[in-house]
């Protein structure tokens, strides 16, 4: 085992990181730039290093910064969390050429699943179900045609290079084919300067979800079983669970064989996860392999009882898987919230500040994973997640009882949170039956408030609480406080 | 911590630690969260985050009028009564008084008008949001 674990991260994941090697007797080196300073995830570690400025280019992603941290405390095993450098292969290489271990999957696998077009092309070889498409040299409108047909309509004719949706287009009727492929190619040339199509099925009210996988050094391979993880803003997941409500036992079993034969074509080690696209029909279609610790791993570990964070180390270090897929058991069901500072009232544009208050959910089945106290400051610089809250459950609806009562008793003052928005889908009549798609926020609740003015006994609470505040502190600030003396109030 | 402080007539409310309440109204037990930050009062309350401008407070705590009804602006106690049904007022006059944290707020006309209705008699208790006066 390891001598020193340094952790390449910032916020709850490597709050949560320094935990588990608590437990397992592993010192830690925290890692922090001056934005960072006393952060939270700095003060759980054993040690902590400053590497660079705010800006994450000199600090989190500095390769240079993290290894010379690393030989100055004598770690000799690095875990990159989630985000930053835990999908380079770069990292990964630059890690095992300081002499050091990484505590995730080896360069190889980063690289080949960091390629998409060419995962995709190894998963098909592989016997995945990837999204028919067709992305051919011929671009002739008669060949478009007969492959459009051969995939199935509805259909999305995509722009081969391009981006943020430029030239994308439906079409669900062959009739309707020419004049859409004639539109699309003129947006191409015009933004990309090139008019060749890729072809894909389009698939409506999509299902997002994934399952997770662990395999060890000597190539054997287990599933945890699926995430879902549909509720999502701007392509960003906000609730997660597991099991997903949309799988019957059957469609599990497929889908959770369909992730270990992906793992097992990218010569998976370590944990990672692989994501699919749910149609509503039930068939299942490969996205990409995410070749790390996912932030919604909790409700796995809620369910089976495992810790991820420990079988990474113990799989970095050599050791053998401890169980085979038998041995691996989920009971229950379990629900995530991010806890984001944003605003859904305006975009869900991050909303920095100080943290003037903080108070977690307890309660049975409830686990809070925060990154963030009283007195943080939430800053420009990096993700606005501040907390995770992950409540389980005998079974679907008590999960979510749990997690309603749970968003209530979530206490951050001091910046804007999504919490309400939160609460809203939580207790959104299509959330309670399980009727989940990447488009329900914008469905359910787009345009929809979360602000609300407080009621007037909330307004005399407020008034109370400030006056007692001012005798217990007495700060001068506060004495001098003109809302004391002005107002209707007079003194009878 | 801190002395349990009257905030109406049955209710008090007491700081158990920095930043936590409790209000207690009779037998009701309730735990809230606040803060305050320069002029700006952040209350977590019954489940939801809010932020409170003192200008806005204050401005909430004196009388609400939303189309000529004049709601209790806090728990308390009706001490007087100065209008009765029929009778026309004008802007500012005072309609009633109601006592709460040891101190009188006078309810006043938020216009000219008509006295549509009075739904309070001296001695009477009254909530928050409960609508005392309304003018045509």
């Amino acid at each position: 085992m390891f001598g020193k674990v340094l952790i390449a991260n910032r916020g709850e994941i490597a709050v949560r990181v320094a935990r588990t090697c608590r437990v397992m007797g592993l010192p830690t080196v925290a890692v922090y730039s001056e934005a960072d300073r006393g952060a939270l995830h700095t003060r759980e570690a054993d040690e902590a290093v400053l590497i660079g400025p705010a800006e994450a280019a000199r600090s989190y992603l500095d390769v240079e910064a993290l290894l010379a941290a690393a030989r100055r405390t004598g770690a000799d095993a690095v875990h990159p969390g989630y985000g930053f450098l835990s999908q380079s292969g770069d990292f990964a290489e630059a890690v095992g050429r300081a002499g050091l271990t990484f505590i995730g999957p080896p360069a190889a696998v980063h690289r080949k699943m960091g390629d998409k077009q060419a995962a995709r092309r190894l998963m098909a070889a592989a016997g995945v179900p990837v999204v028919p498409g067709y992305d051919g040299d011929e671009q002739v409108d008669g060949t478009l045609l007969a492959a459009a047909g051969a995939i199935g309509w509805p259909v999305i004719l995509k722009p081969s290079r391009g981006g943020g949706g430029k030239g994308m287009r439906v079409v669900r009727r062959a009739e309707d084919f020419a004049s859409a492929l004639a539109a699309s190619r003129r947006e191409a040339r015009a933004a990309f300067g090139d008019d060749r199509m890729v072809l894909e099925r389009y698939v409506e009210k999509p299902r997002h979800v994934e399952v997770q996988v662990l395999g060890d050094a000597d190539g054997h391979l287990v599933h945890l079983n699926e995430r879902e993880c549909s509720i999502q803003r701007r392509h960003q997941k906000v609730v997660e669970e597991t099991p997903s409500p949309a799988l019957t036992a059957e469609r599990r079993a497929a889908l959770c064989a369909a992730g270990v034969a992906a793992a097992r074509a990218a010569d998976y080690v370590n944990a990672g996860t692989v994501e699919f696209l749910l149609a509503p029909d039930g068939a299942f279609y490969f996205l990409e392999v995410n070749t790390r610790l996912q932030v919604e791993h909790p409700v796995t570990e809620a369910v089976t009882g495992l810790d991820l964070v420990r079988l990474q180390i113990q799989i970095a270090a050599g050791d053998p898987l401890p169980f085979g897929q038998e041995g691996v058991r989920a009971q229950g069901h379990a629900l995530e919230c991010r806890l984001y500072a944003e605003d859904p009232d305006h975009d869900d544009r991050p909303a920095p500040g100080r943290i003037l208050h903080h108070a977690a959910p307890e309660g049975p089945g409830i686990r809070f994973d925060s990154g963030v106290a009283t007195g943080s400051d939430v800053t420009v610089h990096y993700d606005p997640l501040l907390a995770k809250l992950v409540a389980r459950g005998g079974d679907r609806d008590e999960a979510v009882q749990r997690m309603r009562a749970a968003l209530r008793r979530t206490v951050v003052l001091g910046v804007t949170t999504n919490l309400a928005r939160l609460q809203a889908i939580v207790d959104h009549p299509a959330f309670a039956a399980g009727d989940l798609h990447t488009g329900f926020i914008e469905e359910h609740l787009a345009g929809r408030a979360t602000a609300a003015d407080p009621p007037p006994e909330a307004v005399a609470a407020a008034r109370a609480a400030v006056r007692l505040s001012r005798a217990a502190g007495g700060s001068a600030e506060i004495a001098a406080d003109p809302w004391e003396s002005l107002g209707p109030w007079r003194l009878a | 911590m801190g002395e349990p402080g009257p905030v109406a007539a049955g209710v008090s409310v007491e700081m158990v630690a920095a930043g936590v309440f409790v209000w207690r109204e009779g037998d009701r037990v309730e735990t809230f969260h606040c803060v305050r930050d320069g002029g700006i009062i952040h209350l977590f309350w019954r489940g939801t985050a809010y932020r409170i401008e003192e200008d806005e407070a204050r401005a909430r705590a004196a009388h609400r009028s939303v189309s000529g009804a004049l709601e209790a602006p806090m728990p308390g106690r009706v001490i007087a009564v100065r209008v009765a049904r029929g009778q026309s007022v004008t802007k500012g006059q005072e309609l009633l008084v109601v006592e709460a944290m040891k101190m009188e707020n006078a309810l006043r006309a938020p216009r000219d008008g008509v006295v549509r209705s009075v739904a309070a008699r001296p001695g009477d208790m009254v909530s928050p949001g409960l609508v005392l006066v309304e003018l045509e």
